[in-house]
């Protein structure tokens, strides 16, 4: 009786280890249109309106604990704050006059930049979250049915927030910038110098400008910002002069020059975010479309950075 | 209605609405909550304690349908959750089953041990399969810090958890051994006397 007690026991060890090394294995190696991601879709299309729905319920509990943290961080942000606000006044002013010099030059050599006019925004509330330091993802209560689609654009009014990795029809999946697999192509300031912004895996405060020429100037305090590069094949996924975040430091290396940056965005506590969802036929559908169709191990999962750093890997 | 291995059908249905009830808590309420900077994560705790109060077998099947759930729920690499689950869950119970702990902190030091397993596990089959992006050394804070945040959580948890599955929950032959050696006093000298 004994034996027969440990024997089942183990057998039902093995067994579950076995299914779990299998369906590693198996979705590990598929493509994102692959079976099990299917029935990660059809999962997330019959949580999402319960998620929705439990948000909604829960939402004061999250409010109360929130309230805390919150209170506490409020005076240290409002004197932060005061003094960007001073520093930002003074820029307007010199921005202003470069503006209408850009828009000048625009007309005059026709460039036909990807612009935020090419999408449009859908209004997301965010009903979930991801615990883990390694996955930062967050899902939200649109999907295909408002327009969504892979790969879309995520923003706040603070900055890049992420993009969509995986749509079902009344919810989605958004990868956060703080995210293992993300890779957006950006430049610091007004600089003509692009680089590739990734995460540092463990720090959600923290991210590194990589594979900057070593002649590029980075100063801390200045901001970095999509590049949404046009030139074929260095497409970006992102449309151009999305704040992503504010210079902290920089690391001179040998060839490159990385350089920290401190996200805008605060992805800690998202509410509302949007969705820059793009019209069919138009430039960023295409580019969103065939980031959504790459291979496993160049698109998103654990084993690849997003189509966008393979894409704009280097200056563009 | 008893299964075969002395395993109601009522505790399969206060374990699987606690399995979801926890999740789904987890993604939408506590992950929005950050504390010193991460997140409380309830699904080790509940697995562990499954474990702990059901035994082994039961263990081990809890943490790979909470790992599914978690993976599926959170579009992660599905099995990752579910392998580091199935191992906590299988040896909080072979705790249960080996030592039979009794003591009041137990459920803390379990609760804090299963916590280190899911975190340090799912970093290194994390390492394993590839990173692109670079590491900081802030993961190893973020790590120690989950632990001690989780373990400051696993005492409610523990109360809460071992609520719901009481009166459902298999009978322990240890435990059964030794409430009638010690508790009715049928072999004490004292009360033949």
């Amino acid at each position: 009786m004994y034996d027969k007690t440990v024997r089942r026991r183990r057998a039902v060890l093995i067994l579950l280890v076995v299914l779990s090394l299998l369906l590693l294995t198996a979705y590990f190696g598929e493509a994102p249109s692959g079976r099990l991601h299917g029935v990660q879709r059809g999962f997330l299309t019959v949580v999402s309106p319960i998620q929705d729905g439990a948000n909604k319920a829960l939402k004061p509990v999250r409010d109360l604990f929130g309230w805390f943290g919150e209170t506490l961080h409020a005076k240290s942000q409002r004197d932060q704050l005061l003094k960007q606000a001073d520093k930002l006044r003074r820029e307007l002013v010199t921005d202003q006059a470069e503006k209408r010099s850009y828009h000048e030059l625009l007309s005059l050599y026709h460039l036909d930049q990807l612009g935020v006019n090419d999408y449009h925004p859908v209004t997301a509330t965010v009903v979930g979250k991801s615990p883990n330091i390694w996955y930062s993802t967050v899902t939200i209560d649109k999907g295909s049915s408002s327009g969504v689609r892979d790969n879309d654009p995520v923003i706040n009014g603070e900055g890049l927030v992420g993009k969509v990795d995986l749509v079902a029809s009344d919810g989605a999946q958004v990868e956060l910038i703080t995210d293992s697999t993300m890779g957006v192509s950006a430049r610091i300031g007004t600089g003509n110098a692009t680089g590739i912004v990734q995460p540092k895996v463990g720090d959600p405060n923290d991210l590194l400008l990589q594979y900057l020429p070593a002649t590029a100037s980075a100063v801390p305090g200045q901001y970095v910002v999509t590049s949404g590069t046009v030139a074929s094949p260095d497409d970006s996924l992102y449309p151009p002069g999305i704040l992503i975040g504010q210079v902290t430091s920089v690391n001179e290396e040998s060839a490159y020059k990385s350089v920290n940056v401190r996200p805008m965005a605060n992805l800690h506590n998202l509410d509302i975010v949007q969705v820059l969802t793009a019209a069919r036929g138009t430039r960023a559908a295409n580019i969103s479309g065939l980031a959504a169709n790459l291979p496993p191990g160049q698109n998103t999962g654990a084993s690849g950075v997003a189509g966008e750093q393979l894409a704009s890997t280097g200056t563009g | 209605m008893m299964t075969g291995s002395g395993i109601s059908g009522s505790l399969l249905v206060r374990l699987a609405a606690l399995a979801v009830a926890v999740v789904f808590f987890q993604i939408g309420v506590v992950s929005e909550v950050p504390v010193f900077g991460v997140n409380v994560d309830l699904s080790p705790l509940l697995v562990a304690f499954v474990g702990l109060l059901c035994g082994s077998t039961l263990g081990a099947v809890c943490g790979f349908a909470v790992g599914l759930l978690v993976d599926l729920a959170l579009v992660q690499t599905l099995g990752v959750t579910s392998l580091i689950f199935t191992l906590v869950g299988y040896w909080s119970g072979r705790l249960r089953e080996l030592r039979d702990p009794q003591a009041a902190l137990t459920p803390l030091l379990v609760g804090a041990s299963a916590s280190a397993v899911s975190l340090v596990g799912y970093s290194l089959m994390e390492f394993m399969l590839g990173v692109d992006a670079p590491v900081s050394f802030e993961l190893l804070r973020q790590i120690i810090l989950g632990i001690l945040v989780n373990s400051v959580v696993a005492l409610p948890m523990w109360a809460i958890v071992r609520r719901v599955l009481e009166g459902a929950l298999p009978e322990d032959p240890r435990r059964r051994r030794r409430r009638r050696t010690y508790t009715t006093g049928g072999l004490s000298p004292l009360s033949r006397a």
